[in-house]
């Protein structure tokens, strides 16, 4: 009979094995996780590098006001009678508005509201499009067809113009502006998820998670949306990109935030008269210049995200 | 068992003892566009504690969809017919929600391809703690104790470094003996192994049968072996299910198929296979002769007929299909002359 002859035994076969990858002793280390390996694919990518770090200094800055800025948030009538309106200088680096107020504090206050519906907004909207993706994806069959059109119907509609009207009816606080703006934007996300799991869950490790009887949520939460961090993570910057222009529209069009909120779309509505005058560009400059760094910053950091989740990228 | 033309399979290894697991007319179709794919047509068999049934065929023998078919893991286009009784309960046209308690715990598979088995972006020890997560409430600490455990017994060196690794830092041998491990997490009764050395030398197949066989020592598991490399069965198998397109064609104790087969497509598949144990310096390794044929036209008769060199052409051979019948000590074949077949000249390819 044409046994096989098996070693005597396994486990003292395996010396013979020992200069596996990963474990060889004395060779250099080399980076073994995911984490390790995703780190290096991302500092190789120095715009995205420099975006993190200004991303992270915007944040410091504008939620570290209260102690950074130069002037009070709200300055006493006595200050604003002393002031006058006038370009940037050193006294007051980005100027001051016509009411003379310093600018660069306005900008960093500003900041804190535009950030935070960027961030809330696009953490909302990912989850939120995650879950229908997911469920879309993962089932087929008629809860696919009833999501994806619902996805669809969200996508057709006039976005801005349900936004204007929505935060007419329920006030044009910040935290309503999170909620309908992530309302609005989680159908992006869905699509990509829905796809992804699509693909993910044909794999044969799902099959091996459902022969060891798992659940078809513990298959989906567990084993699928894990391999789908990468598409999730970047669509996720896009929506704070697409979440601080959505609201810096809105506000310049007035349906956004109001007075004494502050944000950066607000500001730049507030100058509008400055459009006019070019001896008063300062007043659109920097506020404009912020949701430009921020949203390029943020889509460079979305390109490098791609580019570290994705184990197959070689630079 | 209910089905008297079977009485002999109890002369099998393991005879005595209730089956852990019954098999009976076991039927999977699928629809086409162009008919109906009978992937697996009557399937019957009995398994018991500490047993190794082996399953062997060609690709699309039905091998495989047999296996699928007893944890209910085919798609939903499937249709099965026929019983899987495990624990007094019928597996085919359960639910899913009756089925999640019995796979992985009760009924564990290993599957061929362990790279693509195993999660590529969980770590190795996670991804068998999940396993058993799925079916017994452990705390991490238990967790991590019996992954360690598990790793170590099917022979990983440094189980606890290895256990946070990541599926493609293992080699080939490794990741199946990972897949090995998490099968047997729960100690199912019956592990089902889907060619789980095809992908793996010849050294390291080696390696893994003897996995098996450790486990099988330790545990009493029964295992359901599937293959395509008769060497595998002989050295592992106590019972040998042979399948041709789709149909049960042999099944009897290893011996009685590699010394005694009672079906020409047994013969011919041995014939082809270089042996060891037997000295034929001057006969060369046959082929057989033509192609499997398509699951959706199946020939007539025995669906084996046009290869086969034993066959009364146009006779019973192409108008009768062949029960599959106990041709002594409990031997089964699907074979209209398995009785006769060493009297009968076969006819020159």
């Amino acid at each position: 009979m044409s046994r096989i002859p098996p070693p005597a035994d396994v486990l003292e076969a395996e010396p013979a094995l020992a200069d596996e990858p990963g474990l060889a002793p004395g060779s250099e280390p080399v980076p073994r996780t995911n984490w390790q390996l995703f780190r290096r694919r991302f500092l190789r990518h120095r715009l995205a590098v420099v975006s993190l770090v200004i991303l992270v200094l915007l944040f410091i800055a504008c939620f570290g006001a209260p102690w950074l800025a130069p002037y009070p948030r709200h300055p006493s009538a006595a200050d604003l009678l002393l002031g006058t309106s006038g370009g940037p200088s050193a006294k007051h680096w980005f100027g001051t508005d016509d009411l003379g107020r310093d600018q660069l504090t306005q900008v960093l206050y500003a900041g804190q509201t535009s950030l935070k519906i960027g961030l809330v907004v696009a953490l909302l909207s990912t989850v939120a499009g995650t879950i229908v993706g997911a469920l879309a994806g993962y089932h087929g069959g008629w809860i696919d067809q009833l999501l994806s059109r619902v996805t669809d119907l969200f996508l057709i509609v006039p976005s801005i113009a349900i936004l204007a009207v929505a935060l007419k009816k329920f006030g044009q606080t910040p935290n309503w502006i999170l909620i309908v703006l992530a309302a609005l934007g989680w159908m992006y996300v869905a699509r990509v998820v829905r796809g992804q799991v699509l693909s993910i869950k044909e794999k044969e490790f799902v099959d091996a998670a459902r022969s060891s009887g798992a659940s078809n949520r513990r298959i989906i939460v567990r084993h699928i949306l894990p391999n789908c961090i990468g598409p999730i993570m970047v669509n996720m910057t896009l929506a704070i990109a697409a979440a601080i222009i959505a609201e810096s529209t809105l506000s310049f069009l007035g349906f956004g935030v109001q007075p004494p909120d502050n944000s950066w779309g607000l500001m730049l509505s507030q100058a509008e008269g400055a459009a006019a005058e070019f001896n008063r560009f300062y007043e659109i400059f920097f506020p404009g210049l912020m949701i430009l760094l921020t949203v390029l910053a943020v889509n460079f950091l979305g390109d490098g995200l791609r580019d570290a989740f994705d184990p197959q990228s070689e630079h | 068992m209910n089905d008297l033309s079977f009485a002999g399979a109890s002369d099998f290894v393991g005879a005595g003892s209730e089956p852990v697991l019954s098999v009976r007319d076991l039927t999977v179709e699928f629809k086409a566009d162009d008919g109906v794919v009978h992937a697996a047509d009557d399937v019957s068999f009995d398994l018991h504690t500490n047993e190794t049934l082996g399953v062997v065929g060609e690709s699309g023998s039905g091998k495989s969809v047999t296996a699928m078919a007893i944890l209910g893991l085919l798609p939903k286009t499937a249709e099965v017919h026929g019983q899987v009784l495990f624990d007094g309960a019928n597996l085919v046209g359960a639910t899913e929600r009756q089925l999640q308690p019995v796979r992985g715990d009760r009924i564990a598979m290993v599957f061929q391809d362990a790279l693509a088995a195993l999660n590529p972006v969980l770590r190795v020890g996670d991804q068998i703690a999940e396993a058993m997560s799925v079916h017994h409430d452990l705390t991490k600490r238990e967790l991590k104790g019996r992954v360690i455990d598990l790793l170590d017994l099917v022979g990983i060196p440094q189980p606890g470094r290895r256990a946070e690794q990541y599926v493609h830092e293992f080699s080939g041998g490794m990741r199946q003996r990972t897949m090995i491990a998490m099968a047997i997490a729960n100690d199912p009764d019956i592990l089902i192994a889907d060619e789980p050395t095809t992908a793996l030398d010849v050294t390291i197949q080696a390696q893994v049968l003897d996995v098996f066989e450790r486990i099988q020592e330790r545990t009493k598991t029964a295992i359901i072996l599937i293959t395509h490399d008769l060497g595998v069965v002989a050295g592992i198998a106590d019972k040998v299910l042979v399948m041709y397109a789709g149909r049960q064609v042999e099944l009897g104790t290893v011996d009685d198929i590699f010394y005694s087969p009672r079906h020409p497509y047994t013969r011919a598949l041995l014939a082809s296979l270089p042996r060891l144990d037997r000295r034929h310096g001057d006969e060369r390794l046959r082929r057989i002769k033509g192609q499997p044929p398509s699951l959706v036209f199946l020939p007539p008769g025995c669906a084996f007929h046009p290869r086969c060199e034993y066959a009364d052409l146009g006779g019973v051979c192409t108008h009768e299909r062949p029960a599959l019948r106990d041709v002594g000590h409990g031997q089964l074949s699907a074979c209209h002359f398995a009785e006769t077949l060493d009297e009968r000249t076969p006819s020159v390819p």
